[in-house]
């Protein structure tokens, strides 16, 4: 048996999220990591970019769909194209800055130059070195299938399954209320840092885990932050479907944000939308895999109190290194004092320096670290998942998915890990011969797919 | 800084140093109650990201978006978080060392103030990990007299990462 066959097999016989059981080598597992980017990352609809990004012909900007490197483009076409940042030539890396414009792409070791839709269109020297032995219309940056919610790019690389607005299914219900209250923008480029931790961790964290902050975050309870260590629990845990869920912390008081704002969330969501959007305090999630939001608890800036909304993405960068990327979300058409006050409020909570991030990636390190000691051993070190299991649910909530009364819960965690587990074992279509057709130099057409 | 900024006194130069070296260990031995009383009351401390773009591009770094954007208050409410005792990303603390160098001196906007540029080399570590973080960074500082002694009003941090190599910024630069 091959080793990715036995591990195969013990994530079979190990990892069960019904019973709230997942062992912990899956956390950092070599083999693990190697079957997540070829059967999640090389499948799942995966978050690249924001549309305020590449608002304009020929902007672009560099990302990663696993560890593959992408360009998010808008072409000359004004059609937003992801395609890999590889050239067809000797695979050299064709844009290397994080962001700019252009009207095409020029792969620095030979020249060969794409243009903004990935065309190839320029070989140096071309009839010396070719003759006429090459047909440019034929070469093309390899592209992938792209889609859009509420101004959310997402990639895939698996152009004949579900469709993304399939794939995010109720999830769209609640991704409204982060990023389509209105029309929404994102300030400046993301920040980055780089964590020792699995991906994994921080997007469950996300997804599930409001049980937490009581205890992590119980110094913004000591500083009146918050209301009290228990300001994590009131509210509703959201199983979202395909591995996708949130929390969304309620409060009973007024609105967190301010009338100005609220026509544009009038005209964009539902009645019911609108009354959970108003009771909101905070509000936190995860698109499986790797996509992670968070409408976050409101703090004092200069005497209001405000609240900012933050997208993540947990970008692999092996078995225990996360490449963490992450936004500030604004209302595009907010008066500026809100701007500012939001992205003040989002870089004192959240981010590299957030007063509740710093204590996640102390954390999110030590379990990692922790899991790669476990490798070692020969029994199956079993982590408890169980908190919630058996809870009812709510008959009368007005979004969708399985909605549960009160945030300290780990359905959401199992859910993630039960579709994280049927990813891994899914059976693998047929690998197209070396010269097979799966992988063509010229694309059929570019999928906008919007 | 300009090239052609007018020199300062030696005697300046000096007090400005012993400023930035003082500042440096008041940070280094955990004393931040005793570093925010180096910051005026209107200080604006912030560190924009930095991205990485082509040579032609008009700027690599970004005042749309700080890993650090802070006034008094908010450096406060930091500070005050780290002496909870709920304060996990720097307890234990890190062990860090400011290295601060390439001091330059220049008038500043103001009488009583200094444009001050300097280097910094951060060395981080913790726990029992045998590895450490690095930050280098350019600081753009504007020091202020205030009833005879200088006070720190402005800080800028040139972050010289596009993807910053630390976990957290549970510390100050």
């Amino acid at each position: 048996m091959s080793e990715r066959e036995a591990v195969l097999e013990r994530l079979r016989a190990t990892v069960q999220p019904e019973a709230g059981r997942i062992p912990a080598f899956i956390y950092t597992n070599p083999t693990v990591y190697a079957l997540e980017l070829e059967r999640i990352f090389q499948r799942a609809w995966l978050f690249v970019a924001h549309e305020s990004e590449v608002p304009a012909r020929g902007d672009y900007v560099t990302r990663y769909m696993g560890e593959q490197p992408v360009i998010v483009s808008r072409g000359e076409d004004g059609v937003v194209r992801v395609m890999l940042n590889v050239c067809r030539h000797r695979a050299m890396r064709v844009v290397r800055a994080d962001a700019g414009n252009a009207a095409h792409f020029r792969c620095p070791y030979h020249g060969f130059t794409y243009a903004s839709t990935g065309q190839l269109t320029g070989v140096p020297f071309q009839r010396e070195a070719y003759g006429d032995g090459l047909d440019r219309s034929q070469i093309c940056l390899l592209q992938a299938r792209v889609g859009s919610y509420r101004g959310l790019i997402f990639a895939t690389w698996d152009h004949a399954g579900e469709s993304l607005d399939e794939y995010l299914g109720g999830m769209r219900w609640y991704l409204d209320l982060v990023a389509g209250r209105g029309p929404m923008e994102v300030l400046g480029p993301p920040q980055k840092w780089t964590v020792p931790s699995t991906w994994k961790l921080p997007a469950e964290n996300f997804v599930s885990d409001a049980y937490h902050t009581a205890y992590t975050h119980a110094s913004l309870a000591k500083l009146d932050i918050v209301a009290s260590t228990g300001f994590g629990q009131a509210g509703y845990h959201v199983t979202a479907g395909h591995g996708h869920g949130l929390g969304i912390g309620i409060q009973h008081e007024r609105s967190m944000y301010p009338p100005e704002l609220h026509p544009a969330y009038e005209r964009t969501l539902t009645p019911d939308q609108l009354r959970i959007l108003h009771q909101v305090k905070n509000l936190h999630g995860t698109v499986f895999p790797n996509l992670s939001f968070l409408i976050a608890s409101p703090v004092p800036v200069d005497g209001r109190w405000v609240s900012g909304t933050t997208l993540r993405l947990w970008q692999p960068r092996g078995p225990n290194q996360v490449e963490i990327l992450s936004w500030c979300l604004v209302e595009q058409e907010a008066p500026d004092w809100w701007k500012t006050a939001s992205r003040t409020s989002y870089i004192q909570t959240f981010g590299t320096s957030g007063i509740f991030e710093q204590d996640d990636t102390e954390n999110w390190e030590a379990q990692t670290r922790a899991s790669d000691a476990l490798q070692a051993r020969d029994d199956d070190f079993v982590l408890n998942y169980e908190m919630g299991l058996g809870r009812p649910s709510l008959a009368d909530f007005p979004g969708p998915g399985v909605v549960y009364e009160g945030k300290f819960n780990e359905a959401n965690a199992r859910a993630f890990y039960r579709q994280w587990l049927d990813y891994l074992l899914a059976e693998q279509p047929e690998r197209p011969g070396a010269n097979g057709a799966a992988a063509p130099l010229a694309e059929a057409a570019a999928r906008p797919g919007r | 800084m300009p090239d052609d900024a007018a020199p300062v006194s030696g005697e300046l130069y000096l007090a400005v140093c012993h400023f930035l070296y003082h500042e440096a260990e008041l940070l280094d031995s955990h004393r931040l109650d005793e570093w925010l009383a180096l910051l005026t009351d209107d200080v604006v401390y912030q560190m924009p990201v930095r991205v990485t773009r082509e040579r032609g591009a008009p700027s690599d770094v970004s005042y749309d978006m700080y890993y650090f954007d802070e006034t008094l208050a908010t450096l406060r409410t930091r500070i005050a978080r780290l002496k909870t005792d709920f304060a996990w990303a720097e307890d234990p603390p890190s062990r860090t060392r400011h290295c601060v160098s390439n001091v330059r001196v220049a008038p500043g906007a103001g009488p009583d103030e200094l444009a001050v540029h300097s280097y910094l080399l951060l060395y981080r570590n913790r726990g029992d990990d045998p590895g450490h973080d690095l930050l280098s960074a350019e600081r753009h500082d504007v020091l202020r007299r205030v009833d005879g002694a200088w006070r720190l009003a402005r800080r800028c941090i040139i972050l010289d990462q596009a993807n910053l190599g630390t976990r957290n910024l549970a510390i100050f630069l």
